[in-house]
């Protein structure tokens, strides 16, 4: 049996296993199948100030190897989650970690001091459309990274702040210092990569949004690659995430420099993803003589 | 709710282009009416689950029939007997039929035929007199006639009049609705059919139940991806709040 316990920002995690947000509820679905508390953490689905409504269906789509979606933020509001979800989801004794957007940056202020000091963690998603940049998101440009990651971390006076990095950009090691500058506690990455998927027949997107965010198995690499540039481009925790299906993936993130790792699309493929993750963790440490799996963090040797 | 690694009993065509597969769960599973399961395909290219409706669900022996489509579809009915499918069961609210409900009609075209059976299978053994009007394509795709023939009365009609009368089952069931006056309507069915069936209940003070389809992640609630548009401007889950909503509750 091995150690598979991390601290990340001060906040022990049983495992290093975190359920991605948007993928996982705030839990309650996923425990009528399996009990959560065996989870390391999880990150919510991203919350607003105000509910909103989501976009038109078709959300999602499928090509190979990956997914596509787009939900647009559908979610009850950042007040139905104190009231209905919070505390339910804290009695698992797992690391809550709020995923928090916004469409302007007094929003994303808003919403971090209300969360201050109620979770364990807040997860800033900067991927998202941002009225302030034009429409585009919050997380492209290095000097938007930088100022809503100061605001946000303002507002954050108990909580420490998770900083998720948008892979769709110039130079995700310069956003990744940018965020580090606007005082970030530690980053998580990759957002979705945004992508189309095309129906032939009707000569049409498949998604109404006619663009989605892709995610699952195919994506690995890239997110592999982007969590060892980022990890060694900064002094902060990371955790990485991007088609994690798993334990052998989840290695790969950890020895590439990651604290911990989210697992999401995984998770519609098969319910029972993470518990089998947290499982395979355990049993590969114990067939290579590892006690400590944070022992493994950062150990990749370049050719 | 429930993952398991079933195995497959049965897995055959029995009309074109449509395959019935029975799986054993491993164990047994209380099932209601119009609940659906969740395929996975398996072959690490396709990462979502395919929602399918069960159509009998016998102790841990479940049957789901299901129409190729495109990938999904043909893959699974590629599976052999013996093989493993993992399946996420059962799925969704499903069809509830009141005590004071004594005459029930189905309205079902299409794939939507399928949850027709399971209804069939809990709702005639309970004494209920069930009406059932179900389209089909053509004589070809004419199928789970033994399960239909449950009905008290059962009316199938084609699209091109190949089999029974050249109509669509909305049609069907509108020429017979005064004669039978039925308690309550089940329906499933594509869109346009349901939108057709909207029309025909307006005004008839009759409770009609529709099960719809969407595009599904997670098959359980949690992702918010397989929404329905609501009457009252909420968003509702296909997979966690239905598939199945009161017709007048929904937007089509
Ligand atoms: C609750 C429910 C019950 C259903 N019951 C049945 C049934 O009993 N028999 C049957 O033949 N079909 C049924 N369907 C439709 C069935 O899910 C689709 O035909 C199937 O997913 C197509 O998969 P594919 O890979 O062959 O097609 P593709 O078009 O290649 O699939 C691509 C993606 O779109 C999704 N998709 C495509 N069409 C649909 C659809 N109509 N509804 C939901 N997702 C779709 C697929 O699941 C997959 O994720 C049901 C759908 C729902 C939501
Ligand atoms: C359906 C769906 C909804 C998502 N919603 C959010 C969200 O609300 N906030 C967010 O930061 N990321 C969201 N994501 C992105 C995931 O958290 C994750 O970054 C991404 O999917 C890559 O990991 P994966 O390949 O394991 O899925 C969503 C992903 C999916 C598939
Ligand atoms: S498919 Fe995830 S909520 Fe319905």
């Amino acid at each position: 049996m091995a150690d598979l316990s991390v601290s990340l920002c001060g906040i022990n995690l049983k495992n290093p296993v975190i359920g991605a947000s948007g993928t996982v509820g705030f839990g309650r679905e996923f425990d009528e199948i399996y009990d959560i508390s065996v989870l390391g953490g999880l990150s919510t689905k991203g919350l607003t100030l105000e509910p909103r409504p989501g976009n038109a269906v078709p959300r999602i789509a499928e090509s190979r190897g990956v997914i596509l979606n787009a939900v647009g933020l559908q979610n009850p509001g950042v007040e139905s989650f104190i009231e209905h979800d919070l505390a339910w989801l804290q009695g698992k004794g797992i690391a809550v970690i709020a995923n928090v957007a916004g469409s302007t940056l007094e929003d994303y202020e808003k919403i971090c001091a209300r969360l201050d000091g109620l979770v364990d963690m807040v997860e800033l998603n900067i991927s998202c459309p941002n009225v302030r940049c034009g429409g585009m998101a919050l997380g492209i440009r290095p000097e938007n990274v930088k100022e809503v990651t100061r605001l946000s971390k303002g507002a954050l006076k108990r909580t420490p702040l998770m900083v998720k990095l948008s892979p769709n950009v110039e130079s995700i090691a310069v956003n990744a210092r940018a965020a580090e500058e606007g005082g970030a506690d530690c980053l998580s990455l990759i957002n979705t990569l945004t992508g189309m998927a095309v129906d032939i027949e009707r000569r049409r997107p498949v998604l109404a949004n006619n663009t989605g965010g892709v995610s699952g198995a195919g994506v690995k690499p890239i997110a592999v690659r982007m969590v060892y540039e980022v990890a060694h481009a900064v002094s902060l925790p990371v955790v990485g995430m991007g088609g994690i299906t798993c334990a052998e993936d989840a290695l790969e993130f950890i020895m590439a420099g990651a604290t911990a790792v989210q697992v999401g699309t995984a998770n519609f493929t098969d319910a029972m993803a993470m518990p089998k993750i947290i499982e395979g963790l355990n049993a590969w440490c114990d067939r290579h003589g590892v006690e400590r799996l944070a022992d493994l963090r950062d150990t990749l040797t370049l050719n | 709710m429930k993952e398991v690694l079933a195995t497959v009993l049965a897995n055959a065509p029995i009309a074109e282009g449509v395959y019935s597969m029975t799986f054993s769960a491993g164990t047994p599973m209380p099932v209601r009416a119009g609940q659906f399961v969740n395929l996975g395909v398996g072959d690490g290219a396709h990462l979502l689950r395919r929602p399918i409706a069960i159509c009998k669900a016998e102790g841990e022996n479940i049957t789901v029939c299901y129409q190729l489509k495109g990938e999904g579809t043909r893959l699974l009915s590629r599976l052999p007997v013996g093989g493993k499918v993992s399946v996420l069961l059962p799925l969704g609210n499903g069809f509830f039929v009141r005590e004071e409900e004594k005459k029930i009609a189905l309205v079902g075209g299409g794939v939507g035929i399928f949850p027709m059976i399971s209804v069939l299978r809990e709702y005639v053994p309970k004494g209920k007199e069930i009406y059932s009007y179900i389209g089909f394509r053509n004589k070809n795709a004419v199928c789970c006639l033994d399960g239909l023939e449950k009905s008290t009365a059962l009316t199938v009609v084609t699209d091109d009049g190949s089999y029974g009368k050249k109509m669509n089952a909305v049609q069907a069931f509108a020429t017979d609705m005064d004669r039978v006056k039925p308690d309550v309507v089940l329906s499933c069915g594509p869109v346009p059919m349901l939108r057709a069936l909207k029309e025909v209940m307006q005004g008839t003070g009759i409770p009609c139940y529709v099960s719809l389809e969407e595009r599904m992640g997670c098959g359980i609630g949690a992702c918010l991806v397989c929404v329905c548009n609501k009457t009252d401007g909420a968003h509702a889950r296909v997979c966690k709040d239905g598939p199945v909503f009161n017709i007048e509750e929904v937007i089509l």
